[in-house]
């Protein structure tokens, strides 16, 4: 038995610089794999609804306007978003993808957290459709 | 605290706010001066609908939910959740994919003994443990993080794989991270093996012989340390376990000390395993083709949690949610030890003792629906009645 057996770990942290990161004037660099908001690449997808139907915080939702003219509204609420990553996984046509360096979402009210992707005309239509409040149609499956 | 006098009696209520860990449950100790004479513990606090909330998602969602019974050992229960359903529905998980299953589950096993360790030292009133073992255990969360993207909930899993790949540059930094953490880890083993404050605090307490644990169904680490050879990664290889064999650690001392000892032995055999898989990482695809409704049937699966044996019962009846899950975390198995062993120590020596299984509340807590010969259907009850029964279930506890 010995007594202090931890002292050296103490003394050598005396020396070394405090490990609190300055932030938000400093900020650490984030992982390549790190999950962050979604991408949504209109060109590729095919409006199926698979991201939608996989999704398990149901934060997706495919407005399916016009599917031979891929008229599309993508709409993602990304405070439901758990950020899991199954929807670029469930995603056949690889029309998903996360971003690695959009993880500061903090703001000050609701708005910044529902985003609608497509023509904005569409968008329009979408908006006007549903009920105030609720986010999307249901989409075409 | 409240305490509360009787003749002769004193019952010391601990929690559910805050009993030595950070998450509630409830003890009830009578002391004889400072001798525990009764123990009694009370769970549920924390009980969140979990299994009930599976059965309304489909199998892809409940993956998600799944992972999140538990923020420490999130991935092992996705996976012993993936292997289950991959079982009723006949798909296996190709090579690749279970060796990066199993890496990930030994990474978390030593982030989850890491955080363990320090948790302990603070209850035991050895915070400089504490604050250096979570230092190191940044190193583990960082490798994590790289590997998956996320510190917790990493989300490794899908049905019938894994989300991502190991490429050479992420297999070099985990080699690099499991050099630095094995080097800690032994100075740790010599601290709680040498350090003569600390050992006041574990040699000799709470121990548990080894019929004691098996009569108690103890699991994991706790009944290691009692001497039990129990480890599921040895008993029922899942996963990749059969190609990355594990040994079992095992102590005969089956106090406080022996739990910190088979802990901490047990990294040195993840990270063997780890620089195994880093070694002979099979080539190949990283998922197999998952059908969306699963075919019906029941299937039970159990794997190696940090905290020991965690079990996983799922039924399907051919849809594509499944009709029954149950979970039971090996917390539940452990906290009987904890009842029992408390009887007879000093009630200081308490926290230690209940640290030692390393519980885990949140994701013990499940309801049990209670159901009588009388009534089979189980019985309802009015908010009066409820009322009544709990009146009636303290004045019962009090006697
Ligand atoms: S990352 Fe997960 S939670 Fe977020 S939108 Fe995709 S599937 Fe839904
Ligand atoms: S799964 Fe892909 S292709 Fe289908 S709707 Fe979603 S983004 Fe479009």
């Amino acid at each position: 038995m010995r007594i202090g057996v931890m002292f050296p770990d103490v003394s050598g942290a005396l020396m070394r610089h405090s490990a609190t990161e300055k932030y938000p004037f400093q900020r650490q660099g984030v992982t390549a794999r790190l999950r962050s908001l979604l991408k949504w690449n209109p060109e590729a997808c095919t409006g199926c609804g698979l991201c939608a139907m996989d999704c398990p915080a149901e934060a997706i939702q495919v407005n399916v306007l016009d599917r031979k003219a891929k008229r599309f509204v993508f709409a993602y609420q990304v405070d439901r978003c758990a950020f899991c990553g199954q929807c670029v996984e469930s995603c056949r046509q690889g029309a998903l993808e996360m971003a690695n360096d959009r993880w500061e979402l903090a703001a000050l009210n609701k708005e910044p957290f529902m985003l609608y992707f497509g023509d904005p005309d569409d968008i329009k239509t979408v908006l006007a459709a549903e009920p105030a409040g609720e986010a999307g149609i249901p989409a075409d499956k | 605290m409240n305490t509360k006098q009787e003749p002769q009696r004193f019952v010391i209520p601990i929690g559910p706010q805050h009993p030595a860990l950070k998450e509630p449950g409830n003890f009830q100790f009578t002391v004889d001066g400072e001798i525990v004479t009764k123990a009694i513990v009370r769970l549920g606090y924390a009980h969140r609908g979990i299994e009930k909330a599976a059965e309304e998602r489909t199998w892809i969602q409940d993956l998600y939910l799944i992972e999140r019974v538990c923020g420490i050992c999130s991935h092992i229960h996705a996976l012993a959740y993936c292997l289950a359903v991959e079982q009723l529905a006949h798909v296996e998980a190709p090579p690749r994919a279970q060796a990066i299953r199993v890496l990930v589950a030994e990474l978390e096993r030593i982030h989850s003994h890491f955080l363990w360790m320090g948790v302990s030292g603070h209850e035991a009133g050895f915070d400089t443990f504490f604050m250096y073992s979570w230092r190191d255990r940044e190193r583990v969360m960082n490798i994590l993080e790289k590997l998956t993207g996320n510190r917790v909930n990493y989300s490794a899993n899908v049905l019938g794989g894994v989300k991502f790949d190991l490429d050479q540059e992420q297999i070099a930094s985990i080699r690099g991270g499991i050099d630095f953490l094995e080097e800690r880890t032994r100075h740790y083993l010599d601290v709680v093996a040498t350090d003569f404050m600390f050992l006041q605090r574990t040699r000799g307490i709470g121990v548990m012989s080894r019929a004691q644990a098996e009569i108690m169904g103890a699991v994991g680490p706790t009944a290691r340390a009692s001497n039990v050879a129990r480890d599921v990664r040895k008993d029922a290889p899942y996963a990749a376990y059969k190609e990355y064999p594990v040994d079992i650690i095992l102590d005969e001392r089956g106090d406080l000390e022996a739990r910190f000892e088979v802990r901490l032995k047990e990294l040195f055999e993840s990270f063997h395993l780890i620089r195994k898989i880093l070694d002979t990482l099979p080539g190949g695809e990283l998922t197999a083709r998952m059908p969306r409704k699963v075919p019906a049937g029941e299937a039970v699966m159990r794997v190696e949690a940090p905290r020991g044996e965690l079990l996983y019962f799922i039924r399907s009846n051919g849809s594509d949610k499944p009709e029954r899950l149950k979970i039971r975390t090996p917390t539940i198995c452990n906290l009987t030890s904890v009842v029992k062993l408390a009887i007879g120590h000093q009630l200081a020596d308490v926290p230690m003792i209940l640290a030692g299984i390393d519980p885990c509340f949140s994701c013990n807590d499940r309801s049990v629906q209670i159901r009588t010969s009388n009534d089979p259907d189980g019985r309802m009850l009015s908010w009066d009645e409820l009322r009544q029964h709990g009146i009636d279930f303290y004045k019962r506890l009090e006697k």
